[in-house]
């Protein structure tokens, strides 16, 4: 007898399992390239663990995508007034609530399948008005794919996968309804994306580092579809359905993005990673022709972190190749070293201190001995709708002091060549109040 | 336009919404910049799209964390309705280096906070929604199209609703130019 359905062993999931057509998406070749794309670029160079790839993180998307999925459409779980609000709902086990799960775990596959190598490390190295959601995008709607699509009973509309998979920040284009709002959410949203809970997870896992666990079962089995509270109006709900707990999963919620903080400010933000990064996009704008990757899908899928580490080895030990310095900085260890970092202290006289040193310091030594780095958290405060015992629907920021307390994790480094280090080190204990005290806008000349 | 130049005037705008006596939770943040934007011509250069509650755009919202990061803005919950946003008093310092272009734009800015601090996040919905439709969608002139129109877009707005609110962006409009 044919099999329908085929496991994965996973180590943080266990099992993954997978349908016939999402193994044709498993065999493709742009979801075959994932392989070949680390999750966390450079991140083993400091964590010698982090070489998993984007492949098995899109199988661990898809698999907590539909357990989400199936926790807040199960009946018992959906108010009369998200029912009526979101029509798939209206009739459980209808065939309309079937489409959507497989769309859904077919845009959790696919979220991260336009990836560059090395991930986030190389994403500026587009054309402008590229970035990898965009190629994402022109994937699930190649030829290949959309074969798949179009064999499936019923077939899956591409426009559909693509809105799940890059969701309304990266899909501006397209109009989301309610339910396909929530859908995205499912996948990519600031407070419960399953993208985030996988990765948390197993790159906590991958690199040994216990920051990134929380309790995901009890999270997800206490995830409901609410209705935002409406900030400052007593009973009235603004309406717009959104992914909410009920109050037990609160101390779950909590721990995701306590994890989330610990993840991003010791291993994400970490500065050697960092400057790894910097150095592999300065050999990339080198290495690549014209210092972009291509945007046709076919030349694009070429390229994986495969070819790229090939180069960069052979570069570092040749000075005649294009990128030498940069790649002798990776490969043999000689990144920057960080110069400056911000501090609260700074940051109170002024928020771009680094800015404003890294300016300094090129001016005065030259721009080729100095990389500057800014990054900050992207996305909202922890703030969700949860259900009380007694029925009421209020934000999580009202009932959680540990959500109101969670530091924004940002970052603002001034790294330096090895050899220059000592020197600017000191110029910079002298010069730094001076360098840092913003100018007020009557002194500008402009 | 420069980042800490626009963070004096959108710490300033949320101030004066206070002053107001508006929530000034994050959907009212939203709004007031969308309005201060598509309205009031101030160039604060976020990107809009119809999404939460209207017109919403997700740089803002990446924003506002900064401005948290760098303790230009506070949370400050309320039981139990939410967090309002607070400018610190290190926005107060920042807003003092841009005396000039807060002289620029000041009066938009409190005439914007003067229509929307007393409006709660559903009138701030319909509102932004109305501009959104009037300013960015070619959907004609007449009101009675543009509240279709809006009612389309938010099914949960009547159209009653819809043209009331398109009638008082068409004022406020009015009132500007």
């Amino acid at each position: 007898m044919p099999k329908h359905t085929h496991e994965i062993r996973d180590p943080i999931h266990v099992f993954v399992r997978l349908d016939n057509p999402e193994r044709d998406v498993l065999n493709s070749k742009p979801f075959q390239r994932l392989r070949h794309i680390h999750q966390l670029a450079l991140a083993y160079l400091v964590y010698p663990g982090a070489t998993h790839k984007r492949f098995e993180h899109s199988l661990g998307v898809m698999e907590l995508a539909s357990r989400v999925f199936d926790v807040i459409t199960n009946p018992n779980n959906v108010s009369d007034e998200i029912r009526n609000r979101l029509e798939p709902l209206g009739k459980a086990d209808s065939d309309a609530l079937r489409y959507w799960r497989r769309v859904l775990r077919m845009a959790a596959l696919c979220h991260d399948i336009g990836h560059l190598p090395f991930s986030h490390a190389s994403e500026d190295l587009l054309p402008e008005g590229w970035d990898h959601e965009q190629v994402t995008r022109d994937i699930i709607a190649s030829k290949e794919m959309r074969q798949i699509w179009e064999n499936m009973t019923p077939p899956l509309r591409q426009e559909d996968i693509i809105k799940l998979a890059v969701g309304p920040k990266k899909a501006k284009d397209f109009q989301f309804s309610d339910w396909e709002a929530i859908l995205s959410e499912i996948i990519v949203g600031d407070a419960f994306g399953v993208d985030r809970m996988d990765y948390l997870l197993r790159d906590s896992y991958h690199l040994g580092v216990a920051y990134g666990k929380f309790d995901h079962y009890r999270l997800i089995d206490t995830l409901q579809i609410l209705p935002a509270p409406s900030p400052g109006e007593e009973n009235q709900h603004a309406g717009e359905p959104t992914l909410g707990v009920d109050e037990g999963g609160i101390q779950s919620s909590e721990a995701l993005i306590i994890a989330r903080y610990f993840m991003y400010s010791q291993v994400y933000f970490h500065p050697v990673r960092r400057i790894y990064d910097i150095h592999l996009k300065d050999f990339l704008k080198d290495w690549l022709p014209g210092g972009l990757f291509p945007t046709d899908i076919g030349d694009f899928l070429l390229i994986t972190d495969n070819e790229v580490t090939a180069s960069l080895r052979q570069a570092a030990f040749d000075d005649g190749q294009p990128g030498h310095s940069h790649a002798r900085r990776i490969v043999r260890r000689e990144h920057f070293k960080r110069l400056y970092e911000r501090n609260p202290n700074d940051v109170e006289i002024n928020p771009e201190a680094g800015r404003a040193i890294f300016n300094a310091l090129t001016q005065e030594f030259g721009a080729e001995l100095f990389r500057h780095d800014r990054y900050a958290q992207k996305g909202g405060p922890p703030d969700f709708p949860v259900r009380m015992r007694d029925g009421r629907i209020v934000p999580s920021l009202a009932v959680s002091e540990v959500l109101n307390n969670v530091p924004v994790v940002s970052v603002d480094y001034v790294f330096a060549q090895r050899e220059i280090f000592d020197q600017a080190e000191k110029w910079l204990k002298k010069n730094r109040n001076t360098i840092i005290k913003p100018q007020k806008e009557e002194d500008d000349n402009g | 336009m420069d980042r800490l130049k626009r963070a004096a005037l959108m710490t300033r705008l949320l101030e004066n919404l206070r002053d107001k006596r508006s929530w000034c939770g994050e959907t009212h943040a939203q709004k007031a910049i969308f309005f201060a934007q598509d309205l009031m011509r101030v160039p604060l250069e976020f990107e809009f799209i119809l999404y939460k509650h209207g017109p919403f755009s997700f740089d803002l919202r990446d924003e506002l964390t900064s401005l948290r990061a760098d303790g230009l803005i506070r949370l400050v919950p309320r039981w139990p309705y939410g967090p309002t946003i607070m400018p610190t008093e290190l926005a107060k310092k920042l807003q003092n280096n841009y005396q000039r272009t807060l002289r620029l734009y000041e009066d938009k800015l409190a005439f914007l906070a003067d229509k929307l601090g007393a409006k709660g996040v559903a009138d701030l919905e319909r509102l932004a929604t109305a501009l959104f439709v009037t300013v960015r969608q070619k959907v004609g002139e007449s009101s009675e199209k543009r509240a279709a129109k809006l009612s389309e877009i938010k099914p949960h707005i009547s159209y009653d609703q819809a043209l009331e609110a398109i009638r008082k962006v068409d004022q406020m409009l009015d009132e500007v130019h």
